[in-house]
């Protein structure tokens, strides 16, 4: 069997365990970019950046498209994107396209809705590459309405929901990132009920599924003042998430309107390039009769390289092979129905000798039943339990140590729509957990067939960055490792650094540390997945895949290392092979025989000048070193010590040369 | 010979099948009642087969074991064989080797004899049948435990631990002091099998693994660089129970002797099979994509195909509590355009949206890195985000064979430690492997300063989710709200600041020595009760034969110690826990219906949005929810239901918002109860308590899942009729309005039919046309059903409308005229 079918054998039931947010990918996801093309938006601006740059905001927004898209097609290639821009005098061709070719005036169908693929998006990149040529080249392609004409904002919902209808599946979360630097397009007479008619085509919009993620376009000479239209028009998109529109509560505002300058237009469509989803809807007992709702988010989780698929080559194309799992008994090769399998431990090794119980069967007497139910199974993994969050009390957050951690959190925020009053007695619940610098423990079962967890219910309040990007309200559930996970450690005694080793430490700790830093995940992203990502779309894209211009952002930074440190990381090294303890040569390690221990001091140095000197091999026979000299040289290098002394010295080397 | 080398174990069981051991048990020695009677020998074996189950479960092939009985009325032992006389009625009953189910099997068909044997004799057979076996291994440890009842109360597992190479007369004596004493090596049976299930932990420690801690870079400026020789190792890691094997039962065949049937259940195996779909793909719209949907249902995903292919076969009974759901995917179920292919035909590559890229190797080339941690940086401890930890936690530990590498690594954790500093660093398993960030933070411990790694995650790993802010909410015209049903009150503040005091378990734990109360909760203490519940299953399962007569007991008390907060801290949060209640005033809303929505209805939804996901018009007052009849026969005879025809509503457009309210009355939470395939004959009675019919909703006579056999049941009985139609048609409207009705076309189909003829024949005709009218409105709205509307159109002018002329026929009455008939459906 090919190893590549391995992970065909990973327990099932295991992987329950490890499901995390696998289960929501598996929606797809539409996004309809809704670009304002008017003359504003066309109008060439200094570049932001970029010196002696001309851009205009429709570049930027179209930019923005395709750098979203190079990351959709990666994260999740079945999802579908398109592009339609508004304010623009450009019809549709006569084309038998059925998207698009049918919506409001002034509006146009750039990209109909449509699954990513290569020469999608390097359509795009020629567009843009155009502008970057000529900067009319805009305006060329999409003629701006002209004498301050605006298409009515109703027509453009509209003509959404229409796109939208037609080219997204139906279970796909939908959403429309509308993005515009107009914050008044209907001042003039009849305003009121162009308003109204943007107010219910959203409305209806919204109705059918489909989530409106605006981005208003805000410059010094153009500032966007919500007030203006939107907030009248716009829905609490929050709200919508919950499958629901609160008529009781108007009054709030949705939850995320990005409002940001030109230059942040991608950076703010990032945090939204994932849909929001909730990973379970919970209840939470504070108390027995004391309960609110909760939902769950996964806000860490590891992002992994896609994984291949099998194709069928038919010839004129490509197509993926679906694969089905089957479980089946091998004697008599018949497949088994899900609902008929019955569960059991494994029989064990068959013996030889035994031909009643040949492996893998069990017989008994008819009408007993030796196995358990897939129902009986779940029992016994949850212990009986309700999915839910269930408080047993508060302890100092001191409490929460650093090696009590053994996957990623998860974030849970209030759930107004299953308990009234979450939201409050949330709110209540965090900030006294914060003055008082608690952390509360609970029991979780986060959903019917996981298995219950003890959590650390870490409080996190509201803070804004630079970057404008808000640290949420909400509550970090962090599962605590329980006795079964945690592991002695293995080595109890060790030489310790005096206090001037320590001391000489500490000095280059010190030019080493970012102050007011943090870990910067920002910072970081995975060279794997890049590295993987970028050979990946060279591939669909038919280019050559540059090795040199990949950068590993993650590499140390060892030149700044060396000059900021260098001298006194070379002073400590001193420190440390004076160290007394250490030349006293710690009765410690001792345990294993001193003769190891001496050897083994001197096989480093001494191995590493032979290298230098050339003379590994060619020493005469008084001076060669020996098989225990290189062997412990080698242990310690954690490489393999078998083999003939030939094979120690070229592995030595091999070390050594790299 | 390490202390706690796991395997190499030879383990003997001498079992007692003396007469004395056939006497009844009725009560366990703590004077409970047993659910069945067992023998002294089918208790005594119990431990015995736990004990091996152990074994087997462990797997290993060093863990081995043999069982002599003694008392039996056959002798074969080695002793009896090579002096050919002595050790009378003592048989090696099952020979030294790794257990097995077999070896369960055979010790239940052991049975008490009338023999009398001598146990003395049955040990020093056991003795010397180790030895022989063990002759060439001479490390492996030697255990021997006897099974003997001689003591009348109490049975008796006695165990002796013994590595007796010379030690022969020694042991004898022992052994003999120990029998004589009851001394410590004795133990009572029940004793031992409780501790069988007493959640144990294995001390593991785990290996070192060796790499490099560097700092700067060596190759160039090696005098200025750092490079430590380390060993890390596992501090946290998830322990998971072992994986349940799938069964069958299968029926096997007589066997040549003519013996009785006797069930076989067969473990199962995994295959995995390729489908490719050679059809062309259609150019409309929607064309590409159903292909990919088909994909997705198979059980292949984008981004994992591992995580889904494993998911598939998953034992989630209950998870499925939609029972569209449930039939919604395909899993069993084959496409008939697809072709298997063999997987030699297959070729990897990845998708790019729908371009396709070949990649045979099934990776690209790595990236190239080297293994070992780099240091990064440092930045104060106090900026630590601990809820970005990704996973388990390593040690890292300067090289325990090299002092200078460990006062390196002990200077390094004492300055951090003094700065209250961490470092950020990038760890590579092995050349080539990719990298991961982490953060090292100092460790001082008793004897060994060292570091601790977590890993942190990179930019991909890092959702950024919006979320509403809790405190700052701003009306449509611009204003900051101070006051809201959002935001607490003081008062309310205060009463949740009391909560939280009176809940503290920093002084609730066990008391010290000095008396004084620690936390509560300890890590160290929790067991994983999952982990340790499974595994009591398991081994139960392995070891008795039937579990309906012979159940689980319930998990051990240690497992079940942290569900519950602490009573004296209940007790003294009493007060505060009521304030808290009544100023907060939380209320559990009833599940509102969602509102109808434009896309159809087969909506994307959420996992967690588990229960009813009608697209109905939401409910207007809270009374409705108690209604539960149906409109639509108004004029029928309302005796019969007289119950619910005082709420009755007249409205006809409402029958879904309400049967979607009636659902709606379930407690949260719980699932609707899984569909039984029989139901009990509706009576007025029955029907109206939900609990026990849950296939049809409160107030019905007709259930959503055989809706046809409850209705000609009732119709057979001649009462209720209006009542029958009225819910009948309710119902169909009900599902055709759900996702995945096409799949219950036909049925619905032959629904409509009989229930058409009943309407004629019964006087029942304004009923049929409203609810026709019904069904045309909500098939054709949004969201609709028009595949299912245009099936009825099909069936044409013989289950439209029912006219004058047709009403007539039977001595009815319609409003509607042939012709208004004939063209309802166009």
């Amino acid at each position: 069997m090919p190893p590549y079918d391995d992970w065909n054998k990973i327990d099932d039931e295991e992987d329950d365990e490890l499901q995390d947010a696998s289960h929501l990918e598996t929606k797809k996801d539409v996004i309809l970019f809704c670009i304002d093309c008017s003359e504003s938006m066309l109008e060439l601006r200094e570049d932001p950046v970029y010196e002696n740059v001309q851009t205009c905001h429709a570049y930027a927004a179209l930019d923005a498209a395709m750098q979203i898209q190079k990351k959709k097609v990666i994260t999740g290639p079945s999802d579908a994107v398109g592009i339609l821009l508004f304010n623009t005098t450009r019809k549709a061709e006569n084309s038998n396209r059925n998207q698009g070719s049918e919506i409001k005036k002034n509006c146009y169908v750039y990209q109909p809705i449509e699954p990513l693929s290569a020469p999608k998006i390097q359509e795009l990149i020629q567009l843009l590459d155009a502008f970057r040529e000529d900067t009319e080249e805009l305006r060329k392609q999409f003629p701006p309405m002209t004498d301050g004409k605006r298409v009515a904002m109703g027509d453009v919902f509209t003509s959404c929901n229409w796109v939208l209808r037609d080219g997204a599946p139906k279970t796909a979360s939908k959403r429309v990132f509308l993005i515009t630097d107009e914050d008044d397009p209907h001042s003039g007479p009849g305003a009121k009920q162009l308003v109204n008619s943007a107010r219910t085509t959203l409305i209806d919009l919204t109705q059918s599924g489909v989530t409106v993620e605006p981005f208003f376009i805000s410059i010094p000479e153009k500032p966007f003042d919500v007030s203006k239209f939107y907030s009248s028009v716009l829905l609490p998109n929050n709200l919508v998430d919950e499958d629901d529109i609160d008529q009781d509560d108007p009054s709030v505002l949705p939850e995320s309107i990005s409002i940001s300058r030109i230059e942040d237009l991608l950076a703010q469509m990032r945090f939204h390039e994932v849909p929001k989803r909730a990973q379970f809807s919970i209840p939470f007992q504070l108390a027995e009769g004391f309960t609110i709702g909760v939902k769950g988010y996964g806000l860490v989780t590891e992002q992994k390289k896609g994984a291949y698929k099998y194709f069928v080559d038919l010839g004129e194309r490509m197509e993926v092979a679906t694969s089905r799992t089957v479980y089946i008994d091998e004697d008599r090769q018949d497949e088994v129905d899900k609902t008929k399998m019955v569960y059991g431990m494994s029989v064990g090794a068959a013996a030889d000798d035994d031909d009643d119980h040949s492996g893998g069967t069990r017989v008994v007497e008819p009408g007993q039943r030796p196995f358990y139910t897939a129902e009986d199974i779940r029992s016994f993994r949850t212990l009986g339990l309700e999915p839910g969050l269930k408080l047993l009390g508060f302890k100092d957050r001191s409490e929460l140590l650093f090696e009590d951690n053994i996957k990623h959190s998860l974030f849970i925020y209030p759930d107004e729509l299953t308990y009234a009053g979450s939201k409050r007695t949330f709110s209540a619940l965090l900030k006294s957990m914060v003055k008082k610098k608690k952390m509360g423990l609970v029991l979780s079962l986060t959903r019917r067939n996981a298995s219950p967890t003890f959590c650390a219910l870490l409080p996190q309040e509201e803070k804004q960055d630079e970057a404008g990007w808000t640290d949420p309200a909400g509550f970090h559930l962090i599962p605590l490792p329980f006795a079964d996970d945690i592991r002695a450690a293995p080595v109890e005694t060790g030489c310790r650094a005096s206090d001037e080793v320590k001391d000489a430490a500490r000095a280059w700790i010190d030019k080493l540390s970012v102050k007011n830093g943090a870990y910067p995940p920002d910072s970081y992203p995975n060279p794997a997945l890049a590295y993987h990502n970028a050979q990946l779309q060279a591939t669909a894209f038919g280019e050559e895949f540059d090795v040199d211009s990949f950068e590993d952002l993650t590499a140390p930074k060892v030149d700044m290392i060396h000059k900021r440190a260098g001298k006194l990381i070379e002073a400590w090294k001193v420190a440390v092979a004076n160290d007394e303890t250490a030349l006293a040569s710690a009765p410690v390690v001792e345990k294993k025989g001193t003769k190891r221990k001496a050897e083994g001091d001197t096989s480093e140095a001494e191995v590493r000048s032979r290298y230098a000197d050339d003379t590994l091999k060619k020493a005469c026979v008084s001076l060669a070193l020996t098989v225990e000299q290189l062997k412990n040289f080698l242990r310690s290098k954690s490489l393999a010590t078998s083999g003939k002394k030939a094979d120690l010295l070229e592995r030595v080397e091999e070390y050594l040369a790299s | 010979m390490p202390a706690e080398r796991a395997g190499y174990t030879v383990t003997m069981f001498v079992v007692d099948i003396q007469p004395s051991m056939a006497k009844l048990r009725t009560h366990d020695p703590e004077g409970n009642e047993l659910l069945h009677e067992i023998t002294n020998l089918q208790w005594g074996l119990q431990f015995v087969k736990l004990k091996i189950q152990e074994m087997i479960f462990n797997g290993r092939k060093t863990d081995q074991c043999g069982v002599i009985v003694f008392g039996s009325r056959k002798t074969k032992n080695i002793l009896h064989t090579k002096m050919k006389e002595g050790y009378e009625d003592v048989l090696e009953y099952i020979p030294i080797g790794q257990p097995n189910a077999g070896t369960l099997a055979k010790l239940d068909a052991l049975k008490p004899s009338n023999n009398s044997g001598d146990p003395l004799d049955a040990l020093i057979v056991a003795i010397e049948t180790q030895d022989a076996y063990l002759e060439k291994k001479k490390t492996w440890t030697r255990k021997i435990v006897g099974i003997d009842f001689d003591d009348e109360e109490y049975p008796y597992a006695e165990e002796d631990k013994s590595n007796f190479k010379a030690e022969n007369e020694e042991f004898y004596k022992r052994m003999v002091d120990g029998l004589e004493e009851e001394g410590a090596i004795l133990g009572t049976c029940a004793l031992a099998l409780r501790e069988t299930v007493r959640p144990d932990i294995k001390i593991t420690k785990s290996t070192l693994m060796a790499t490099t801690l560097r700092l700067g870079d060596n190759s160039t400026r090696p005098e200025e660089a750092m490079e430590i020789n380390i060993k890390t190792s596992k501090c946290t890691a998830q322990s998971r129970s072992k994986s349940w094997k799938k069964f069958a039962e299968r029926r096997k065949k007589k066997g040549a002797d003519g013996c009785e049937k006797k069930v076989v259940f067969t473990q199962l195996k995994m295959r995995t099979e390729y489908y490719v779909d050679r059809r062309e793909h259609n150019s409309d719209d929607e064309g590409g994509d159903v292909k990919m949907e088909d994909v997705e249902k198979e059980g292949v995903k984008k981004e994992d195909v591992k995580e889904d292919i494993k998911k598939e076969p998953e034992p989630e009974p209950e998870d499925d509590d939609d029972n569209d759901d449930e039939e919604g995917r395909p899993t069993n179920k084959i496409d008939p355009g697809l072709e298997q292919v063999d997987k030699e035909e297959l070729i990897r590559g990845f998708k790019y949206g729908t371009t396709y890229v070949p990649c045979p190797d099934g990776q690209f080339e790595r990236l190239p890195t080297k293994k070992g941690i780099d240091i990064c940086g440092f930045f104060l401890a106090k900026n630590f985000r601990r809820e970005l930890c990704m996973g388990e936690i390593q040690y890292v530990w300067g090289d325990p064979t090299q002092p200078e590498q460990q006062v390196a690594i002990s200077s390094i954790a004492q300055a951090m430690y003094e700065k209250n500093a961490m470092a950020i660093a990038r760890w590579v398993t092995k050349d080539g492997m990719d990298a991961k960030m982490g953060v090292l933070a100092p460790c001082i411990a008793e004897g060994v300063d060292c570091l601790l790694w977590a890993q942190m995650p990179f930019a991909d790993d890092v959702r950024k989710y919006t979320f509403a802010s809790l405190d700052n909410l701003v009306s449509k015209k611009g204003e900051v709200l101070k006051e809201h049903a959002y935001i607490p009150t003081a008062a309310q503040l205060d009463a949740m600041d009391a909560f939280v005091d009176a809940m503290d378990l920093m002084d609730a734990g066990e008391k010290d020595e000095e008396g004084n109360r620690g936390p509560w909760f300890d890590t160290r203490l929790s067991y994983n009760p999952a982990v340790h519940r499974i595994k009591q299953a398991q081994f139960h399962a392995a070891v008795v034969s039937d579990l309906s007569k012979n159940p689980l007991p319930p998990p051990h008390p240690d497992l079940l110690k942290y569900f519950e907060p602490p009573r004296r801290v209940l007790k003294r949060a009493r007060e505060a826990i009521e304030g808290a209640k009544t100023e907060l005033k939380v209320k559990q809303v009833p599940k509102k219906v969602a509102r109808a929505r434009k896309d159809g209805h087969v909506h994307a939804r959420d996992e967690d949005d588990d229960t009813s996901i009608l697209d109905a018009k939401p409910t207007r007052t809270q009374s409705q929810t108690k209604v539960s009849a149906s409109p639509a026969g108004k004029k029928g005879k309302e005796k019969a239901v007289a119950d619910d025809s005082a709420t009755e509503d007249d409205s006809d457009d409402d029958i879904l918002a309400k049967t979607a309210a009636a659902k709606a009355k379930k407690p949260m939470g719980t699932p609707p109860p899984p569909k039984k395939n029989h139901n009990p004959l509706p009576t007025p009675a029955r029907s109206l308590s939900p609990e026990f019919d849950p296939g049809r909703a409160p107030g019905r006579i007709v259930g959503n899942t055989r809706p046809l056999d409850d209705f000609k049941a009732n119709i057979a009985r001649g009462d209720m009729v209006s009542k029958a139609v009225e819910d009948l048609g309710a119902v169909i409207t009900e599902i055709v309005m759900r996702p995945f009705a096409n799949r219950r076309t036909a049925e619905l189909m032959e629904c409509m039919d009989t229930l058409r003829d009943t309407c004629l024949k019964e006087d029942e005709v304004e009923a049929w046309n409203l609810f026709m009218q019904n069904l045309r409105r909500n098939c054709t709205s949004e969201p609709g059903n028009s595949q299912f509307w245009s099936e009825v159109q099909k069936a044409g002018r013989k289950i439209s409308l029912i006219s004058e002329e047709e009403a007539e026929e039977h001595g009815g009455t319609s409003q509607f005229s042939e012709s208004q008939a004939q063209t309802f459906l166009s």
